[in-house]
């Protein structure tokens, strides 16, 4: 009898499904983005809009990179619905404290969906995910960098002014 | 089992016999496997369906996800009828409660024995020095 399932495809269901929650998550991080790029917008946060909205089309990049990998593993890529994305935000700080808490749930879905290859073996698939292990590295060291300047340079006086400015000069280099 | 196609599906007009094998089976129904087709045909409420790769996916996620503990628990007057509708899949299936647990059980059966043939396959031909 012919292994039709393996032969229709590289990965489990389960991990096609996995992968289709994660495609999901990708894109809910960039609507949140663009979300938060129009209140730093509205709000007078030039460059922090910006910012966001760079976020926004690496988030949809990240989509479409699961996405396409789904499909050429023989499996059924499923377009998500994205719904309740906020409006506003109580404060400037939080918009950044809410983009890192973003940065990490996707970090810890990514690794639950390693764990699982680890379980069925599934080396392709594991070394696909590695890709996206280096730049949540960078996702998220530049997150929390950006919640630091509140810190560092203090909400008082300019200190937002300032907190804006230096926010697209957040860069990652690997040391 | 060679079964011809015609006794079952009237509206096919394939002539030729087609070999099945039985994947899994239980006094409710059976699940066949067609290696040239690489389908598999449902033989389940008085009715021999055909799946392919993807809707055979379907049906299990459609079946699975049927909350039946939540059927039983509501004891409202509805009927405990369950139509299941496969998008892009010519079946449907119209069950009572007792007749999809007797679905799920053949499902779950016959996914086993496809895992069981996925790891044979790997240990008698990919494997093997
Ligand atoms: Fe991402
Ligand atoms: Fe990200």
């Amino acid at each position: 009898m012919k292994d039709i399932m393996r032969v229709k495809s590289s990965i489990s269901t389960d991990l096609e499904t996995l992968l289709n929650q994660q495609i999901k998550k990708e894109a809910l991080s960039s609507s949140i983005y663009l979300s938060m790029a129009s209140w730093c917008d509205r709000n007078g946060y030039d460059n922090s809009a910006d910012y966001f909205f760079k976020q926004a089309e690496e988030e949809r990049m990240h989509q479409l990179k699961f996405y396409k990998y789904v499909l050429d593993m023989g499996g059924m890529a499923i377009s998500p619905e994205v719904t309740n994305i906020k409006l506003e935000y109580n404060s400037f700080r939080e918009v950044f404290e809410e983009a890192l808490e973003q940065e990490i749930s996707v970090t810890q879905s990514i690794k639950n969906i390693a764990a699982r290859c680890h379980k069925e073996h599934d080396y392709v698939t594991l070394e696909f995910l590695n890709w996206f292990f280096k730049e949540q590295r960078e996702e998220e060291y530049k997150a929390r960098r950006a919640v630091e300047l509140f810190d560092v340079i203090g909400e008082e006086g300019t200190g937002r002014w300032q907190i804006d400015k230096h926010v697209g000069q957040i860069v990652y280099s690997e040391g | 089992m060679y079964i011809n196609k015609v006794q079952y599906m009237q509206k096919t007009a394939i002539a030729s016999p087609i070999h099945f094998e039985e994947v899994f089976s239980t006094t409710k129904g059976s699940i066949y496997q067609s290696d040239s087709e690489y389908c598999w045909y449902v033989d389940f409420a008085g009715k021999l369906a055909r799946f392919d790769y993807r809707n055979l996916l379907k049906l299990q996620k459609a079946v699975y996800g049927i909350d039946i503990e939540n059927i039983l628990l509501t004891s409202d007057k509805s009927a405990d009828v369950e139509i299941i509708f496969i998008c892009a899949c010519d079946h449907c299936y119209v069950l009572s409660l007792i007749e999809i647990i007797a679905l799920k059980e053949l499902l779950q059966g016959a996914f086993v024995m496809l895992d069981l043939n996925h790891i044979i396959q790997d240990r008698l031909f990919r494997l093997a020095a």
